[in-house]
C-alpha cells in the first residue's frame, strides 16, 4: 500500500514569555492510504498539536512533514491552503460551524471552493445521508449537538478528501451522539476508502481504529 | 485550464461577498448611515453645481442679453462705431441708472434708491421677460411716465399696480410687476429694481456719477452669420476706442460662477472632512466586525480558503456596499436640486434642472473608495492574525489594527492622492491644501490627546471614589473608546466652532459699523450749483447733524508710465476695480484723519497747476506702483498726467468718504465736478427725504442702515446654511462614537453584570458614564476651542482682513449645547447595557 503521510524527527516548541515548551518531540510517523488511525493520551500531552501539524495549520519547530509527494513543511500558507482545501477535511470537537450559515450552506462552502457544479444539491444528498433531511435550511443555534456535528462532518469530507483529521469529534456529545457520529465517520472512511486520523478519549472509539498510537508526553509510545 | 480557474474563484468570492454583505448588514449599519450622509451631501454639492452651471451655460446669452455686448460704462459712447454695427446686426441699447423713488399720496410717504433699466423694444433680443398683467411692457414701451417694477420694490414701497409715484419730480404710474428678466447678470438681481421705455431717460435729470449710469448695446447676428467672423468684425470696429468692453456670452454670469465655484469648495471640503469623520468610525465598526467573525474566518482558513482571498472578500464587501450607498446617495442628490431651483428661480429667473453626470458618479465612487480603503486597510489586514488553529484551542484572540510598513505607506500614498487629487480639481487649491493640512494637524492633535489623557489617568488610579474609579478604568482600558471619541467629536466641534466665530465675527464687524463711525446716509449726485441749498435744508431739518461734502470727479486710469495697464494687469489682480473702469476720485486740503500717510509727502503747493495724486497704499502695492509713478487719467474726455507723490492707508469699511484716488485741490478745483456728503444726524427722525426730494429732485440718499441690514440679512441666511451644512460632521461624528459604544456592548453589558453581581446601584453606574464624557469632553473642548481661537483669527484677519475678537458667548453656548446632545446619545446608547439578563450572559461564558 502506498504511502500517504511521512513524519520524519517532527519537533514542536511554543515560547512563552521566557520559557520554551516542548510540546512534541522527534516524532517519526509514517500512514497509509485508508488506514484508519486513533490518538489516545492525557491531556497536554500533544495530540491536537500534532493534528494541527498534519493538517498544515501549525508549523513545526524543525523536521520534515510529507503528505503524499508534497512536503508541506517548505510550502507557504497558501500552497497549504491549496492542497489541505482538496484532500484533508478537519472536524472539531466545538463542530464551528459558520453561525449565520443554514447547514446546506455551510456544507456547500468547501464544495463550492473545490468547484463541484452543483455545491447545494451535492450538500443536501450528503445531509441526507446522515439523516438531516428535515433540518437543511437551519442555522447552526437552532441544531442540537449532535446535528451541528454531523453538519460539520459533512462539510469536512464533502469533497472527498483523502485524509480526515477528527479532534475529540465526541467530546462535547452524549452516548448516543457519539455513537452514531463513529458510525457515520467509519461507515464514510470505508465505503470512499479515505484515511482517518482521530483523537479521542473513548476506548470503544479508539478500538474502532486499525491501529492506536499513544502519546506520552510529546512522544509516540 | 488555469484562466478558467481563475474566473471561477472570482465568481465564488463575489458570490460570498454578496451572501456575507445581505446577511450582516444590520451590523454594519453605522457605516451604511455615515457613508450615506456624507457622500449625500457631496453628490448634493456635486450635483447643484453642475445644475447651476448649466443652466447658467445654456442661458449664457440670455443672461449677457445678446451674442455680444457692447459696454461703455458711464458714457453713452461713439455712436458712430455703434451705428457701424448695426449695418450687419441687430443692436438693443439699454441703460441702467439709479434714482430716487417716492410714493406719493399717503400718511407717510416713503423713498428709495433705486435701480432703472431702460430698454428699447427690441428688447430682450434672448429669453423673455415675465410679468403681469398682460400687455404691460408694450405700454411700457409706447407711454411715457410709466413703469414695471420688481415684486422686491413693490413690497418695499408697498406698490400696486396703477399706483403713481414720483421719480426724481416726475411722476410715473406702476403699470406692471415684472418677475423676471433674462439678463439678469449685469444687473442687481436681488434688490429694489424697475424697468422703463427707452424715452424716460429725456423725462429725467441724470448726472454722470450719481445716477451710475450705464451705457450698454447688445448685439444680435444675424441667423446665418458666422459668429467668430462677426465678433472678430465688431473688434475691429472698437479696437482703437479705449472706453468701451466687449464681453461675450463666456464671461456672462462670471460672478456668479465664482460664487458658486468658491461656495462648492468650501462645502466640499466640509463634505469630505465628515467622510474622514466616518472613516475612523468605518475602521472601527469593521475592526468589530472582523473580530466577531474571527471563528469564520478561521473556520475558511480551516477549510482551504486563502488569507488573501479571505481579504479580497471583506473589500468586496466594502466595494458592494459603496456602490450600492454611492447609488443611493448620488440619486437622492437630485431630490435636492428642486428646492434650489425654488430658492434661485424668485430672484434670478433661473430655472435650474438636476443634471445626472456619470462623472460626477464615478468622482463621488472614487472619493468614497479611497477614504473607504486608507480607513479599512489596517482592519482589514488583522485578518492575517486570524489562526485556523484556533479552532482547535478554542480561543479567539481579539483582533487589532494591523500597520505594517507596506500597508502604512499605501494608506499614505491614497490619502495624498485624495488630498492632492481634490485639492487641484477645487476652485483655489492653496486653500484646499491648507484646509487638509489643518484637517491632520487636528487630526493627529486630537489623537495624541487620547494617548495623553489615558497616560495621566493610568498613573491616576488611586481615587477611593469608586464612580471616578469605574471611569477612569473605561476611559484607560485596552479597547477604550477613547480615542476614536475624542478625534470624531473633536473634530466636528473645531470645524463648528470656527465657523461660529468666523460668522459672528463677521457679523460684528458689519453691525458695529453703524452706530459709531458710519454715517447714516449717503447722498450722491449733488451739482455743483446745488451745494449750499443741500447744506442749508440738512441743518434746517437737525441743525446738528455732522454733514462731511466733498468734490467728485469720474476718471480712468488710461496708462500707468504711459502703458495701458489692462494689458499687464489681470482680472484677479485684487485692484483691478481700481483700472478696470472709471474711478471717483476728491480732493481735500489736510489729509483725512482717517486716512494716514504711509509713504511720501501731502501736496507740494509750489506746483499747483500740475496734477498730483495720493493713492491708496494697497492698491499701490497691488499695481507695484512707486511713488513718482505717472497716471495719464480721463478726465472728461481730457487726458491729464497726474504724478503719484503719496501713498494712504485707506479703510473701506468704515463707511465714511474713502476714495483711491485723491487729487491736489489746487489744480483739482478748476475741473467740473459734483459732490459727495455722508450725514450723520443727531436726530435722524428730523430728516425727511420726500422734503428733500422736493428741493433737489436729482438727488440719490442711501440710507446706510438700510443697505446694511439687507447685506446683514443676507449674510445671516448664508451663515446658517454653512452652519447646518457643517453641522453634518458632528452628526457624524455622533454616529460613529454611537457605533463605537455599541460595538463594545457585549463587554458594557459583562462589565455591568459584574457591577451588579458585586453590588453597585445603577446610580453609580450612570455616575461614573457621565464622569467619563465629562473627563473627555471637557479636554475634546479646551483643545477645539484653541483650534477654532486660532483658524477664525486667521481667517478673519488674513482672509477677510477684518478685526477678529474672541467671543466667550458663543462658544460657551455652542459647546454647552454639543455637550449636552452628546452626553444624552451616548447615556441612551449605554441605556441598553445597564440592564443585563444575567443567566444568558454567565451561560454564554
Ligand atoms: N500556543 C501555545 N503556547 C504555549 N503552550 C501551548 C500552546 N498551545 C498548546 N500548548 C501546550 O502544548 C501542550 C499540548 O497541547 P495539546 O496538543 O492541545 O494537547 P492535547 O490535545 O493532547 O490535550 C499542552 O501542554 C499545552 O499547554
Ligand atoms: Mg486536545
Amino acid at each position: 500500500m502506498s504511502i500517504l503521510l511521512k513524519l520524519k524527527k517532527v519537533n514542536l516548541k511554543y515560547q512563552t514569555g521566557k520559557d520554551t515548551i516542548k510540546v512534541l518531540n522527534n516524532i517519526d510517523l509514517i500512514t497509509k492510504k485508508k488506514e484508519t488511525i486513533s490518538i489516545v493520551g492525557e491531556s497536554g500531552s500533544g495530540k491536537t498539536s500534532l493534528i494541527m501539524l498534519i493538517g498544515g495549520l501549525e508549523q513545526a519547530t524543525s523536521g520534515k512533514i510529507f503528505f503524499q509527494d508534497h512536503e508541506i513543511t517548505k510550502l507557504n500558507e497558501d500552497e497549504v491552503s491549496a492542497i489541505r482545501k482538496k484532500n484533508i477535511g478537519i472536524i472539531f470537537q466545538s463542530f464551528y460551524l459558520i453561525p449565520n450559515y443554514t447547514a446546506v450552506e455551510n456544507v456547500a462552502l468547501t464544495l463550492e471552493l473545490n468547484k463541484f457544479k452543483n455545491p447545494e444539491k451535492e450538500a443536501k444528498l450528503l445531509l441526507d445521508r446522515f439523516g438531516l433531511k428535515h433540518r437543511f435550511n437551519n442555522l447552526p443555534s437552532q441544531l442540537s449537538g449532535g446535528e451541528q456535528q454531523r453538519v460539520a462532518i459533512a462539510r469536512s469530507i464533502a469533497m472527498k478528501p483523502e485524509l480526515i483529521l477528527a479532534d475529540e469529534p465526541t467530546g462535547n456529545l452524549d452516548t448516543e451522539n457519539s455513537l452514531m457520529i463513529s458510525d457515520i465517520l467509519f461507515n464514510y472512511v470505508k465505503e470512499e476508502g479515505s484515511s482517518l486520523i482521530m483523537v479521542t478519549h473513548d476506548p470503544k472509539l479508539a478500538n474502532k481504529a486499525k491501529r492506536k498510537i499513544k502519546i506520552k508526553d510529546g512522544k509516540i509510545k | 485550464m488555469e484562466k478558467s480557474n481563475n474566473s471561477s474563484e472570482v465568481n465564488l468570492i463575489f458570490k460570498y461577498a454578496f451572501k456575507d454583505l445581505s446577511r450582516n448588514y444590520k451590523k454594519i449599519i453605522s457605516i451604511i448611515i455615515t457613508l450615506f450622509i456624507s457622500l449625500f451631501i457631496l453628490s448634493a454639492i456635486f450635483t447643484i453645481e453642475d445644475s447651476l452651471k448649466k443652466e447658467l451655460n445654456d442661458n449664457a446669452k440670455a443672461l449677457l442679453g445678446g451674442d455680444l455686448e457692447i459696454d461703455y460704462n458711464r458714457n453713452e459712447g461713439n455712436l458712430k462705431l455703434v451705428t457701424k454695427v448695426k449695418e450687419f446686426a441687430t443692436i438693443s441699447q439699454m441703460i441702467e441708472f439709479s434714482t430716487m423713488v417716492a410714493t406719493i399720496n399717503r400718511d407717510k410717504n416713503k423713498s428709495l434708491f433705486t435701480r432703472i433699466k431702460t430698454v428699447d423694444e427690441k428688447y430682450p433680443l434672448y429669453g423673455t421677460v415675465e410679468y403681469e398683467p398682460e400687455g404691460a411692457f408694450d405700454r411700457m414701451q409706447n407711454e411715457p411716465n410709466t413703469v414695471l417694477i420688481n415684486e422686491s420694490l413693490s413690497k418695499t414701497l408697498n406698490l400696486k399696480i396703477n399706483e403713481q409715484i414720483k421719480v426724481q419730480d416726475k411722476l410715473f404710474t406702476v403699470i406692471g410687476i415684472v418677475k423676471s428678466v433674462p439678463d439678469v447678470s449685469g444687473f442687481v438681481a436681488f434688490g429694489d429694481w424697475a424697468l422703463a421705455g427707452k424715452q424716460t431717460l429725456e423725462i429725467l435729470k441724470l448726472n454722470g456719477i450719481g445716477s451710475f449710469l450705464n451705457y450698454e448695446y447688445k448685439v444680435k447676428f444675424n441667423e446665418n452669420d458666422d459668429e467668430q467672423e462677426i465678433e472678430e468684425r465688431i473688434e475691429n470696429i472698437f479696437k482703437d476706442d479705449q472706453k468701451v468692453k466687449l464681453r461675450y456670452p463666456e464671461n456672462s454670469a462670471s460672478g456668479l460662477k465664482r460664487i458658486i465655484n468658491n461656495f462648492s469648495q468650501f462645502l466640499s471640503l466640509v463634505s469630505i472632512s465628515a467622510m474622514l469623520i466616518a472613516g475612523i468610525g468605518v475602521a472601527n465598526t469593521l475592526l468589530s466586525f472582523i473580530n466577531q467573525n474571527n471563528m469564520s474566518i478561521a473556520v475558511r482558513k480551516a477549510v482551504g480558503f486563502y488569507s488573501g482571498d479571505i481579504k479580497i472578500l471583506y473589500y468586496l464587501q466594502l466595494l458592494i456596499l459603496l456602490f450600492v450607498v454611492t447609488t443611493l446617495a448620488y440619486g437622492s442628490s437630485f431630490l435636492i436640486v428642486p428646492f434650489v431651483d425654488q430658492y434661485l428661480s424668485d430672484g434670478l429667473g433661473l430655472n435650474v434642472l438636476p443634471v445626472f453626470s456619470i462623472i460626477n458618479f464615478i468622482k463621488i465612487f472614487l472619493i468614497g473608495l479611497l477614504v473607504l480603503i486608507i480607513f479599512s486597510i489596517p482592519t482589514i489586514n488583522s485578518i492575517d492574525q486570524v489562526k485556523a488553529s484556533n479552532l482547535f484551542r478554542n480561543v479567539f484572540q481579539n483582533l487589532e489594527f494591523y500597520y505594517s510598513k507596506k500597508s502604512v505607506i499605501l494608506s499614505f500614498l491614497l490619502l495624498s492622492i485624495l488630498v492632492l487629487v481634490f485639492s487641484y480639481n477645487s476652485e483655489n487649491p492653496i486653500y484646499s491644501i491648507g484646509y487638509f493640512a489643518a484637517f491632520f494637524v487636528c487630526l493627529g492633535v486630537f489623537f495624541l490627546l487620547s494617548k495623553l489623557i489615558i497616560f495621566f489617568l493610568k498613573k491616576f488610579r488611586s481615587t477611593p471614589n469608586i464612580s471616578l474609579k469605574v471611569s477612569i478604568k473605561n476611559i484607560t482600558q485596552t479597547k477604550s473608546i477613547t480615542p476614536i471619541t475624542i478625534m470624531s467629536l473633536g473634530l466636528g466641534v473645531t470645524l463648528l466652532l470656527t465657523l461660529a466665530l468666523v460668522g459672528t465675527n463677521f457679523k460684528r464687524e458689519i453691525a458695529k459699523s453703524i452706530p459709531n463711525i458710519a454715517p447714516d446716509y449717503f447722498f450722491v449726485g449733488i451739482q455743483k450749483g446745488e451745494k449750499e441749498k443741500f447744506e442749508t435744508n440738512i441743518f434746517e431739518m437737525d441743525p446738528n447733524a455732522k454733514v462731511e461734502i466733498v468734490p467728485m470727479v469720474s476718471s480712468g486710469i488710461v496708462k500707468i508710465n504711459g502703458i495701458n495697464p489692462n494689458t499687464y494687469i489681470s482680472s484677479d489682480n485684487d485692484s483691478y476695480w481700481v483700472i478696470g473702469s472709471d474711478r471717483r476720485s476728491s480732493w481735500v486740503n489736510e489729509v483725512p484723519e482717517d486716512n494716514p500717510i504711509t509713504e511720501g509727502k501731502w501736496w507740494d503747493l509750489t506746483k499747483s497747476n500740475e496734477l498730483q495724486i495720493s493713492l491708496d497704499a494697497k492698491v499701490a502695492q497691488d499695481l507695484k506702483i512707486n511713488l513718482g509713478d505717472i497716471f495719464t487719467l480721463n478726465i472728461y474726455g481730457r487726458e491729464i498726467d497726474g504724478k503719484i507723490v503719496n501713498f494712504r492707508s485707506v479703510d473701506y469699511r468704515d463707511l465714511s468718504i474713502n476714495f483711491a484716488m485723491l487729487f491736489n485741490p489746487q489744480f483739482a478745483n478748476n475741473i467740473p465736478h459734483e459732490y459727495l456728503a455722508t450725514t450723520k444726524f443727531k436726530n435722524i427722525e428730523n430728516f425727511d427725504e420726500i422734503s428733500m426730494l422736493e428741493v433737489l429732485p436729482s438727488l440719490s440718499m442711501i440710507k446706510i442702515a438700510d443697505y446694511l441690514n439687507k447685506v446683514t440679512s443676507v449674510l445671516n441666511k448664508v451663515f446658517m446654511a454653512v452652519t447646518l451644512i457643517s453641522a453634518v460632521t458632528i452628526i457624524i461624528g455622533l454616529i460613529v462614537i454611537s457605533s463605537a459604544i455599541m460595538v463594545q456592548g457585549k463587554v458594557k453589558e459583562y462589565q455591568n453584570l459584574v457591577f451588579k453581581i458585586i453590588g453597585f446601584t445603577k446610580r453609580d453606574v450612570i455616575l461614573s458614564s457621565i464622569i467619563e464624557f465629562l473627563i473627555i469632553f471637557n479636554s475634546v473642548i479646551l483643545i477645539a476651542t484653541f483650534f477654532a481661537v486660532i483658524a477664525s483669527k486667521f481667517i478673519m484677519e488674513n482672509l477677510f482682513e477684518l478685526v477678529w475678537k474672541f467671543d466667550f458667548k458663543v462658544l460657551l453656548t455652542l459647546g454647552f449645547s454639543i455637550g449636552l446632545v452628546t452626553l444624552l446619545l451616548i447615556m441612551l446608547t449605554n441605556l441598553k447595557y445597564l440592564n443585563p439578563k444575567v443567566y444568558p450572559l454567565i451561560r454564554n461564558q
